[in-house]
C-alpha cells in the first residue's frame, strides 16, 4: 500500500542512486518542502517563530552531529562548544563589517579548526574515553569565552547582533529568518543525504566498522577521523552562526553550555544514530515534547478540578519527558527514525507481510 | 639472490619479528614472481598470519625488508601500501556490517577513488560524486559477475551465508584491482564445492586481472593443485620452499605437522 516498489524499473546506475526511488517518498518529501516553503504564510507567526525556526535550527546541528557520531562513530559531548566558536567567530567579523555570507563560513572554518584539533584526541581513544575527551573540550571553549573579554565582553556580557545581509536580502524580521535557516537547513541536509550515497560516507562507516579493514582498502583511519570531525566542526559552526542570528539575535557565553551539547547528543541517539530523518524526529521529540506535556498536564489538571501544587505541576511533566525517551529507547534502540523505518517497511508490502525482509 | 628480483612483485628480505621474547618470524627471505600463485603454508602459530601482517604493513618487523614492485614499503602503514596495489582478505573476515554487500565492494574501489571520496564532492553530488560513482560502480559491477553474487548484491552483509561472505570480502579486495593479492585462509570453513568456487575465482583472477597471489592455506588438496611454489613456515622458519608436492613431501614439514615419531612412521609407511 502507498509506498509501492512494483513498476519502478532502473535505467541507469546513476536512477539507481536516487535519493527517493518510491514516488510516494517523493510525494512525501516535496508536501513537507511545499509546506515548509509557504508556512510562514498559513501557520501563526508566534508558531512560526517559536517551533519551526528552531526546529529547523537543532536539526540542522544534529545533522552535523550525526555525520560524526552516526557516520564515523565518534562520540562527541562538546558540539555546544563547536556552535559556540562558530557563533562568536561570526558575530565578531560580523560586527567588524566583514559580509555576513563570509563570516557565516568563516565561522564555520573557525570551529573547523578547533574541532579537528581536539579530533586529534579520537585517533588515540574510543567510545567513553573520547567522550571524556570531548566533554574537556566543552569545558575549555566555555572557560575561555567567558574568562577572554576579547571573545565575549566579559562573563556577564551580551554581545548584539547587529542586522546582516546575505546575497543583499536583509535577514530581519520573522519570515527572513525563517527563510534563511530553511535555505541552510536544505543545504545541510542535500549533503547529509548525499554522505549516504558517496565513497565519503562509505569510507566514514568503514573507519567506524572496522578500523584495520578501512587501512586495508586503503582508507587511512588518521585522514578519515580528522575529516569527520573537521567537517562536522565546520557544519556545526555555521549552525552556531545561523542560531545567533535568525534566532537568538544576540551572543553570550551561557547560551552553549553543556546543556546544548546533551541535548543534540539526545537528539542524535533519540532520533536514530546515522539518520538523517532521525535528526528531524528527535529535534522535535527533544524541544517539544516538554512544551507539549506541560500544556497537557497543565490541562488534565484543569480539567479534573485536581489543585497540583507548582512544584508537582514543573516537575511532572519532565518526568514523564524522561520516561517518553527511556521507552522509545527501549522500544526501539536504533531510534525514531526505524520506528518509521519498520512502519514503513509494513506498508511497503502489505498485505503480504510473508514477503517482508 | 639477485637472479630477476628486479622483477619481483613482492621481496622480503630476513625479516625478523618479535613480541618481547618471541621470535615470530625468523629472518624469513623470499621473491614472489609476477603471476605466481604463491601459497604460504605452516602448521597453527608458524607465522603466516605474523607474516601478512609485514607484508601489509600491520606490524613492523625489528629487522629487514619489504619491497612490493621494488619500492620500499617495509615502514609504510597499511592504507599507503593499499595504494602500491596491494589488496588481502582476512582470516575471520573482515566486512562492514550493516552495509549492503554492494557498498562493501564499492568500498574495494576507494584507492581509486580520489577526491570522488571527499567532503565537498559529497556536498556537489549531482556535478562531481555522481560521476565518479557511476564509473566506479561500472566497474564494481562488473566483477559482481566475474563472482556471481548479482542476488545479494543489495542485501546486508551480515545476513548471506559464510561462504559467500568470504566471496564478498575477496570481490571486495579484487575491486581495487591489485596487482599483488593477499588471501588469509580464502577456504577456511568451507565445503567441497565452495572451495572449488573459490580455486577457480583465484585462477580467473590471475587468467583475466593479471594479478599474482599470496595465499595462506590449509588445505593441502588446493594448495597442491592451484599454487605455483609454497613456502612452508615453523616456528618462523622457512623450513621449505618450492613447487608444492615436493615441499610438503619433505621430511623437516612433514615432521613438523605430524610430530617426530609421526614422521618417522611415515616415511617407513611410504618406503
Amino acid at each position: 500500500m502507498l509506498y509501492r516498489r512494483a513498476g519502478i524499473r532502473h535505467t541507469s546506475y546513476r536512477h539507481e542512486r536516487m535519493l527517493w526511488p518510491l514516488p510516494f517518498d517523493r510525494y512525501l518529501v516535496g508536501t513537507i518542502a511545499a509546506f515548509l516553503i509557504v508556512a510562514p504564510f498559513l501557520i501563526d507567526r508566534l508558531y512560526l517563530v517559536a517551533y519551526l525556526l528552531p526546529w529547523l535550527i537543532w536539526s540542522m546541528a544534529a545533522l552535523g552531529l550525526n555525520l560524526l557520531m552516526g557516520g564515523a562513530g565518534q562520540i562527541h559531548l562538546g558540539y555546544g562548544a563547536v556552535m559556540a566558536i562558530g557563533a562568536y567567530s561570526s558575530v565578531h567579523l560580523v560586527r567588524a563589517g566583514v559580509p555576513f555570507e563570509i563570516a557565516m563560513i568563516a565561522g564555520g572554518l573557525a570551529s573547523a579548526m578547533i574541532g579537528v584539533i581536539f579530533g586529534f584526541a579520537a585517533l588515540r581513544v574510543k567510545t567513553l574515553y573520547l567522550a571524556m575527551s570531548t566533554l574537556a573540550m566543552q569545558y575549555i571553549v566555555d572557560f575561555v569565552i567567558a574568562h577572554v573579554p576579547a571573545i565575549s565582553g566579559g562573563t556577564q556580557a551580551t554581545i548584539q547582533v547587529p542586522p546582516v545581509r546575505f546575497l543583499g536580502l536583509r535577514i530581519e524580521g520573522d519570515i527572513a529568518t525563517y527563510y534563511f535557516a530553511l535555505a541552510v537547513c536544505t543545504v545541510v541536509t542535500l549533503f547529509m543525504l548525499n554522505v549516504h550515497r558517496t565513497g565519503f560516507g562509505r569510507a566514514l562507516a568503514a573507519v567506524r566498522e572496522k578500523d584495520y579493514a578501512a587501512e586495508v582498502i586503503g582508507v587511512s583511519t588518521f585522514k578519515y577521523k580528522l575529516l569527520a570531525f573537521w567537517t562536522s566542526s565546520f557544519i556545526g559552526g555555521v549552525v552556531g552562526a545561523v542560531l545567533v542570528v535568525c534566532y537568538l539575535r544576540s551572543v553570550s557565553p551561557d547560551q552553549f553550555h553543556i546543556d546544548l551539547s546533551v541535548q543534540i547528543v539526545a537528539m542524535v541517539i533519540v532520533g536514530g544514530l546515522g539518520s538523517v530523518l532521525g535528526s528531524f524526529f528527535g529535534a522535535a521529540l527533544i524541544l517539544f515534547t516538554p512544551i507539549v506535556l506541560n500544556n497537557l498536564v497543565a490541562s488534565i489538571a484543569a480539567g479534573a478540578g485536581l489543585s497540583l501544587s507548582s512544584d508537582l505541576r514543573a516537575h511532572i511533566p519532565l518526568m514523564l519527558y524522561g520516561a517518553l525517551i527511556v521507552g522509545f529507547l527501549v522500544l526501539e534502540p536504533l531510534g525514531l527514525a526505524k520506528i518509521y523505518d519498520n512502519v514503513r517497511n509494513y506498508f511497503l508490502v502489505w498485505p503480504f507481510r510473508y514477503a517482508r525482509k | 639472490m639477485t637472479e630477476g628480483s628486479a622483477s619481483a612483485v613482492l621481496e622480503c628480505r630476513d625479516i625478523e619479528l618479535s613480541f618481547g621474547g618471541l621470535r615470530a618470524l625468523k629472518g624469513l627471505s623470499f621473491d614472489i614472481m609476477p603471476g605466481e600463485i604463491f601459497g604460504l603454508v605452516g602448521p597453527n602459530g608458524s607465522g603466516k598470519t605474523s607474516l601478512v601482517n609485514v607484508v601489509t604493513g600491520f606490524y613492523r618487523p625489528q629487522r629487514g625488508s619489504v619491497a612490493i614492485f621494488g619500492a620500499d614499503t617495509t615502514r609504510m602503514r597499511p592504507h599507503r601500501i593499499a595504494a602500491h596495489g596491494v589488496a588481502r582478505t582476512f582470516q575471520n573476515l573482515a566486512l562492514f556490517r550493516g552495509m549492503t554487500v554492494l557498498d562493501n565492494i564499492l568500498l574495494g574501489r576507494h584507492v581509486h577513488m580520489g577526491v570522488g571520496s571527499g567532503a565537498l564532492a559529497t556536498l556537489f553530488y549531482w556535478v562531481w560524486a555522481a560521476r565518479h560513482e557511476v564509473a566506479h560502480r561500472r566497474a564494481v559491477e562488473e566483477l559482481i559477475d566475474f563472482m556471481q553474487l548479482q542476488d545479494i548484491r543489495d542485501e546486508p552483509v551480515e545476513v548471506i551465508p559464510l561462504g559467500l561472505q568470504k566471496r564478498v570480502e575477496l570481490a571486495r579486495a579484487l575491486a581495487a584491482d591489485p596487482r599483488l593479492l593477499i588471501l588469509d585462509e580464502p577456504m577456511a570453513g568451507m565445503n567441497k564445492e565452495e572451495k572449488e568456487y573459490i580455486a577457480r575465482f583465484i585462477l580467473d583472477a590471475r587468467e583475466e586481472r593479471n594479478t599474482t597471489v599470496l595465499m595462506i592455506e590449509h588445505h593441502m588438496d588446493v594448495v597442491t593443485s592451484i599454487c605455483d611454489r609454497v613456502m612452508v613456515l615453523s616456528y618462523g622458519e622457512n623450513i621449505a620452499q618450492g613447487k608444492p608436492l615436493e615441499a610438503i613431501s619433505e621430511p623437516r614439514v612433514i615432521q613438523a605437522y605430524l610430530g617426530e615419531r609421526a614422521a618417522k612412521r611415515h616415511v617407513g609407511a611410504a618406503a
